[in-house]
C-alpha cells in the first residue's frame, strides 16, 4: 500500500514537472540541452529535433485554446489510463488536433515518459480512428514520445545484444505501420531514431530499408491511380473508362448528367448518369460491322480502383466468321511504293520474335459506359447517345445481355429510398 | 512546224530566236518514254552485279550541246535580271511579267513536243535548264507543278485529240496545268480517295465531286489532272470503286479554289485548295482507260524526279560562289575565313555533294534518253532522295559559313533555306521514296534468287555448299573483280581505288540482299529500318557509280579540272565505302544487336504515352 502511495506521489510530482515543463514552453529542457553537449557527432541532427520538438510543442497547443489545456494538464495528468487519454482529447471530432492533443497529454503527464510503448502501441492502433493512419508528421509526433538517449548503446557489449528490445520493438512497429501504410520517412524520422535507439539499432535499420526501397517502387505502378479519387460520380467514370479504354484518342461523352428532382406531381424523379467512352477505331470498326448481325450490351462488370469499386458495361460484337475478317491489301493501293511482294518466300525462324501465345479470339468491342444504375432503360439511352455518333447502330439489333450483378446483394437493405440508394451505393461502392 | 499549231499573239522574238535554234538541229532521241521492261542498272546492283551500261558516262553530241548552250544563255540571263526572287518571297506571287517572260522563253513546255508547239527538250536537255530555273525556287516550283506532273498525263498517256486540244496552249503557257491528286484524308493511300465521279446517265459524261488540298498552281490553273473514284464492273459482273485520272478544265464549271496557303518556302508558288463541285467532265477527257488512274498516277510520279537532281546542284553551285565570295574576303584575326579548316571543309562538302548530285542526274537523265523502253524510276528516285538531302545539308552548311549574316531577312541565303526544305518532302517524301527503291530492287532480286534459296532451305547440298564456299572466302579477304577496274575495267586507272571500293560494295550488297531474302523473305514490307539501310546502300551505289563513271570520261577526253574530279570522287567514294559497310554490318546481325529493337521500343513507349517520358532531372522520389 505504501509501495502505491509513493508511486502516486511520484507521479504527482512528474506532473508538476510537466506543468513546470509546460509553464516555460520553447526553452531547451535541461536533459535535452544536457544530450546535446554528449552527442558529440551529430550535433547538427540533434539540433534540429531540438527545434524540432520545440515546434511541435507549440503546434500541440492551439493556441485558442492554450489557457484551458494549461489548467487541465494537472489535473487529469495522473490516474487516467492511457486509452482514455484519447478519449479526453478529442472534444467533438477526432481529427488530427484532437490525436495531437492526445499525445501531448501523455507527454505532459510525466517527464520520464512512463509506459510510453504501451502508449505508443494504443496510439498506433488509434490512428486510423482519427484518420491520421497516413499523416508523416504524427508518426513522427510519436516517435518523438519516446525518452530520448535512453536507449542508445553505450558500449560495445550493450551494441553486440538487442538493447531495450521492447523499445526497439516499438519503434519497428511504428515504422511498419508507416511502412503498410506506405508512408515513406522523411528526415526528421531518422534524427528522431537516431536520438532515442541509436546508429545501428534495429529502428534505423529497418529505416535504412524503408528508404532503401519506398523511393525505388514509388513509381513501380505504370497506370497509378489518382491518391484522392473524384466523389462527382460522373468525374469518376470519366477517369475509369479512360482507364479502361487505354486509348488517348478515345472520347469521353456524358450522355445524361445525374439529376434528382420533384416533378408537379410531387413525385420524385431521378435520372441516373451515363458515361460513354468510344474511341475513333472503335467507331470505324463499328461503322463497318454488318447490320444484319445483332450487337450486344453487357454487363456490369466490376472495375477497382484502390478501395473503390466501379461497374461499367461493353457495347460488343460477336466473333467474325474468318472469312469475313480477311482484308486483302489492294495492289493499286499506294500510289509510291509496293505494299507486298509479290515471292514465295517466308520470314526465317531466327528473325521471328513473335512469342507463341495462345490467344483466345473475342469480338469486338465498340464502345463502353457507366451507368448510374444498371436497368435496360438506362442502357438503352446510351445506346441511342451512341446512334448520333454511329448511325449504323440504329440498324442494327441490339441484345441485352445484363446480369443482375451485385444489386441483388443489397436489394433487401433499404427499401424506402431504394430507387435511388442502391445504384448509387453499388455504383461507387466504398469499402474500408 | 511551229505555227502550225501554236496559236499565239504574244510570241517574243526570244522565243522565236530559240524555237528557231530548236528547229535547226535534228531531232535526236527526244520522245518521253516511261514505263517499261528492261531492266536498268540500279536493279542489278540488288543481285551484286555491275551492269557495264553506264559506262561510259552518256555524252550529248556536239549539235546538241551546242544547241543547250543556245537555250541557257536566254534563260540565265532572264533569270539573273528579270527574276526578283526576293520580292517573289516578300509577295508570296510571282509578278506577271515573270510569268510572261517565262512564257515568252517557252519554259512552259519544255518537254512538250515540237508538234504540239513545245521545245520537245531531252531529258538531259530539260535538266540542263532545271539547274537554271532552280535559282529561284518558287518559279522552279511552280514550272515543275505545270509539266513535270501537271500536264505529264495528257503527255505520256493522252490519246492524240487530247494532245492537240490541250498541248499546244499548255505549252505556250496560254493555259497553266495543275496535278490533283492529295486530298484532305489521302496521301499516297488509294483507298481513301474521297473525290468521286459518278457516270451520268447517258453514258457520255462525269460528274466530279469532292475536294483536293495542296494543290500546286491551283489557282492558276486552266487544266487540271484530277484522280477521282468511279465505279467499275470488273469481270467477274462485281461492282468495285476504282481511280480513274481526267483532265479537268476550269470552264467546265463547279471548280473553284480556296485562298494561297501561307507556307515556309517557295512562297511565290501558288499552292492551295481546289474543289469540284458537280463538274461535268466528258468521257473523252479520261487519261488512260476508266479505272486506270493508278497506273497513270504512278508513272506521271516516278517520270517527275529525276530532274530534281540537276536542280539542287544548280542551287548549290550558286551557293558556293557567293558563299566563297565571303569567305575569301572576310577577315578575322588577320586571317582570311577560307584559310580556317574548318572553313575549308564545308567548301569541300559542298563541292562533293554537288559533284555527285549533278553525275547522278545526268547519267540518269542520259540513259532515260537512250533508245529503247528503259525503266529508270528507281535511278529517278535515288537521284531524288540523295539531290533533296545534300541540298539541305549544303544550304545549311553555306549559312554557317556565312555566320550570323547568313541568319538575315537582307541576305538570301535563309530563302535558299526555306525553299530547299519542301525537296525533301514533296514528290513523295524521301521516306517513302526509300521504301519504293528498297522494295523494288527487293522484288527483283527476290525474283531471281527464289529458286535458289528455295534449294538451299530444302537442305539441297549443292547449294549450300556453294554458299558456304562463297562465304569462306569471303572471310578470306576475297579479291572481287566485276570488271570495273583492272585489265579490262571501263573506269580510268586514277579512280582505281574508288572503283575497287565500289566493286566490292556491290559484291557484298549482293550478298546482303540474298541473306535478307533468305531471313525475312515477303515480310521485309514491314521491315522499314531494314529496308532504309538497304535503300542508303543503294543511293551510295548509285551514286558512287555516277560519280567514277563521269570522272572517267573527263579524264579521258581530258576536261578542264579533271584532277579536281577525281578528287571529288575518291573523297565521296571513301565516304560511301564505310558507310556502306557499316551499314551491311548493321543489316547482317539481328535486330536485337543492331538496335532496331530498341528504336521501336522508345518509339512506342514514347508513341504510348504520346509525350517524352522521362522525369525531369530535377525530381526527386523522397
Amino acid at each position: 500500500m505504501n509501495c502505491v502511495r509513493k508511486l502516486l506521489l511520484a507521479r504527482e510530482f512528474s506532473a508538476g514537472r510537466g506543468v513546470l515543463r509546460q509553464a516555460a514552453p520553447g526553452r531547451d529542457l535541461p536533459w535535452l540541452q544536457g544530450s546535446s553537449c554528449g552527442q558529440r557527432f551529430w550535433l547538427v541532427p540533434v539540433r534540429s529535433i531540438r527545434s524540432g520538438a520545440a515546434l511541435s510543442r507549440f503546434e500541440l497547443v492551439p493556441s485558442a485554446r492554450g489557457d484551458k489545456e494549461k489548467d487541465r494538464g494537472p489535473r487529469d495528468g495522473s490516474l487516467v489510463p492511457l486509452d482514455e487519454l484519447f478519449e479526453l482529447a478529442h472534444e467533438g471530432d477526432r481529427n488530427k488536433a484532437a490525436f495531437s492533443r492526445a499525445l501531448e497529454l501523455f507527454c505532459q503527464r510525466d517527464v520520464r515518459r512512463r509506459g510510453h510503448v504501451e502508449f505508443i502501441n494504443i496510439a498506433l492502433r488509434k490512428m486510423p480512428e482519427f484518420g491520421v493512419e497516413r499523416e508523416l508528421d504524427v508518426y513522427n509526433k510519436i516517435l518523438d514520445v519516446f525518452p530520448k538517449e535512453v536507449f542508445v548503446p553505450r558500449n560495445y557489449i550493450q551494441r553486440m545484444f538487442n538493447h531495450y528490445p521492447r523499445q526497439q520493438e516499438c519503434g519497428i512497429r511504428v515504422l511498419e505501420q508507416m511502412e503498410s501504410y506506405g508512408i515513406t520517412p522523411n528526415k526528421q524520422t531518422k534524427f528522431l531514431l537516431l536520438q532515442i535507439f541509436g546508429e545501428k539499432s534495429h529502428p534505423v535499420r529497418k529505416y535504412r530499408r524503408l528508404m532503401y526501397w519506398f523511393p525505388k517502387f514509388k513509381h513501380v505502378n505504370p497506370y497509378p491511380v489518382p491518391a484522392a479519387l473524384p466523389r462527382d460520380p460522373v468525374d469518376l467514370a470519366r477517369i475509369s473508362l479512360q482507364r479502361i479504354a487505354a486509348d488517348l484518342s478515345a472520347k469521353v461523352t456524358v450522355y445524361q448528367m445525374p439529376l434528382v428532382d420533384i416533378s408537379d406531381a410531387g413525385k420524385e424523379i431521378t435520372q441516373p448518369h451515363i458515361v460513354g467512352i468510344q474511341s475513333p477505331d472503335q467507331q470505324e470498326i463499328l461503322a463497318h460491322h454488318n447490320p444484319s448481325r445483332p450487337v450486344f450490351v453487357e454487363g456490369p462488370f466490376p472495375l477497382w480502383l484502390k478501395k473503390t469499386c466501379v461497374y461499367y458495361y461493353v457495347l460488343r460484337g460477336e466473333l467474325l466468321p474468318p472469312e469475313e475478317k480477311e482484308e486483302v491489301i489492294d495492289s493499286e493501293r499506294n500510289f509510291f511504293y509496293p505494299m507486298h511482294l509479290d515471292l514465295d518466300l517466308d520470314r526465317g525462324p531466327w528473325d521471328d520474335e513473335e512469342f507463341d501465345v495462345d490467344e483466345a479470339v473475342e469480338g469486338p468491342i465498340f464502345a463502353m459506359c457507366m451507368a448510374g444504375a444498371g436497368d435496360q432503360a438506362t442502357l438503352a439511352k446510351w445506346i441511342l447517345g451512341l446512334q448520333q455518333t454511329n448511325p449504323i447502330l440504329s440498324q442494327t439489333p441490339v441484345v441485352f445481355h445484363l446480369t443482375p450483378g451485385p444489386r441483388e446483394l443489397q436489394a433487401g437493405s433499404d427499401s424506402a429510398s431504394g430507387e435511388e440508394e442502391i445504384p448509387q451505393s453499388w455504383h461507387a461502392k466504398q469499402e474500408l | 512546224m511551229l505555227s502550225g499549231t501554236v496559236t499565239r499573239s504574244d510570241m517574243s522574238g526570244l522565243s522565236l530566236l530559240l524555237r528557231a535554234a530548236r528547229a535547226a538541229f535534228p531531232a535526236g532521241a527526244r520522245q518521253l518514254r516511261t514505263g517499261g521492261l528492261r531492266s536498268a542498272y540500279a536493279k542489278e546492283l540488288f543481285l551484286g552485279k555491275l551492269e557495264k551500261e553506264v559506262f561510259p558516262y552518256p555524252e550529248v553530241s556536239n549539235e546538241e550541246l551546242e544547241e543547250i548552250n543556245q537555250f541557257v544563255g536566254p534563260v540565265e540571263k532572264f533569270f539573273s535580271e528579270e527574276v526578283d526572287s526576293k520580292k517573289i518571297d516578300q509577295d508570296a506571287k510571282i509578278p506577271p511579267e515573270t510569268l510572261k517572260g517565262l512564257k515568252n522563253l517557252g519554259l512552259f513546255g519544255m518537254q512538250i513536243p515540237e508538234e504540239y508547239g513545245g521545245l520537245g527538250l531531252s531529258n538531259t536537255m530539260y535538266a540542263r535548264l532545271g539547274e537554271i530555273i532552280s535559282l529561284d525556287g518558287s518559279v522552279a516550283v511552280t514550272l515543275a507543278a505545270h509539266q513535270a506532273i501537271g500536264l505529264k498525263g495528257i503527255l505520256i498517256f493522252g490519246t492524240d485529240e487530247q494532245k492537240a486540244k490541250y498541248l499546244p496552249k499548255l505549252a505556250s503557257g496560254e493555259h497553266i496545268a495543275a496535278f490533283c491528286l492529295t486530298e484532305p484524308g489521302s496521301g499516297s493511300d488509294a483507298a481513301s480517295i474521297q473525290t468521286r465521279a459518278t457516270m451520268s446517265e447517258d453514258g457520255k459524261s462525269f460528274l466530279l465531286n469532292g475536294s483536293k488540298i495542296w494543290i500546286s498552281n491551283g489557282g492558276l490553273a486552266d487544266i487540271f489532272t484530277v484522280f477521282a473514284r468511279t465505279e467499275i464492273v470488273d469481270k467477274d459482273g462485281a461492282k468495285k470503286d476504282k481511280i480513274t485520272a481526267f483532265v479537268v478544265e476550269r470552264a467546265f464549271g463547279g471548280v473553284t479554289n480556296g485562298k494561297p496557303e501561307d507556307k515556309l518556302g517557295i512562297r511565290g508558288s501558288n499552292t492551295c485548295e481546289v474543289h469540284f463541285e458537280n463538274t461535268k467532265v466528258p468521257v473523252e477527257n479520261v487519261i488512260g482507260e476508266v479505272g486506270g488512274g493508278f497506273k497513270v498516277a504512278m508513272n506521271i510520279l516516278n517520270s517527275g524526279r529525276f530532274s530534281m537532281g540537276s536542280a539542287s546542284a544548280g542551287m548549290i553551285k550558286k551557293l558556293i560562289e557567293m558563299t566563297a565570295e565571303y569567305a575569301c574576303t572576310r577577315k578575322q584575326f588577320n586571317k582570311k575565313l577560307s584559310d580556317f579548316g574548318l572553313i575549308q571543309e564545308k567548301f569541300t562538302i559542298m563541292a562533293v555533294k554537288a559533284y555527285v548530285m549533278e553525275s547522278m542526274a545526268y547519267l540518269t537523265a542520259g540513259m532515260m534518253d537512250r533508245p529503247g523502253v528503259p525503266d529508270c524510276s528507281i535511278e529517278a528516285a535515288m537521284v531524288k532522295v540523295f539531290s533533296s538531302e545534300g541540298a539541305w545539308i549544303c544550304v545549311s552548311e553555306a549559312l554557317q559559313v556565312l555566320g550570323g549574316l547568313g541568319y538575315m531577312k537582307e541576305y538570301p541565303y535563309e530563302r535558299y533555306l526555306r525553299d530547299s526544305r519542301i525537296l525533301l518532302i514533296f514528290e513523295g517524301t524521301n521516306e517513302i521514296l526509300r521504301m519504293y527503291i528498297a522494295l523494288t530492287g527487293m522484288q527483283y532480286a527476290g525474283k531471281i534468287l527464289t529458286g535458289k534459296i528455295k534449294e538451299m532451305k530444302k537442305g539441297n547440298v549443292n547449294v549450300a555448299l556453294e554458299i558456304f564456299v562463297n562465304k569462306f572466302r569471303d572471310s578470306m579477304g576475297r579479291k572481287v573483280d566485276l570488271g570495273l577496274v583492272g585489265k579490262d575495267g571501263v573506269a580510268h586507272p586514277s579512280l582505281e581505288e574508288s572503283g575497287k571500293k565500289l566493286e566490292e560494295n556491290i559484291y557484298y550488297f549482293g550478298t546482303t540482299v540474298e541473306g535478307l531474302l533468305r531471313r525475312f523473305g515477303k515480310t521485309i514490307v514491314d521491315e522499314q529500318l531494314v529496308l532504309k539501310r538497304v535503300a542508303d546502300i543503294s543511293i551510295n551505289m548509285y551514286a558512287m557509280t555516277a560519280a567514277i563513271s563521269r570522272a572517267s570520261r573527263s579524264i579521258s577526253i581530258g576536261l578542264r579540272n579533271h584532277d579536281h574530279e577525281v578528287l571529288l570522287t575518291n573523297i565521296f567514294c571513301t565516304e560511301a565505302y564505310f558507310k556502306n559497310n557499316y551499314a551491311m554490318t548493321e543489316l547482317e546481325k539481328y535486330s536485337a544487336e543492331n538496335l532496331d529493337d530498341s528504336i521501336k521500343k522508345v518509339a512506342q513507349q514514347v508513341l504510348e504515352k504520346r509525350a517524352y517520358i522521362c522525369s525531369h532531372p530535377l525530381e526527386r522520389t523522397v
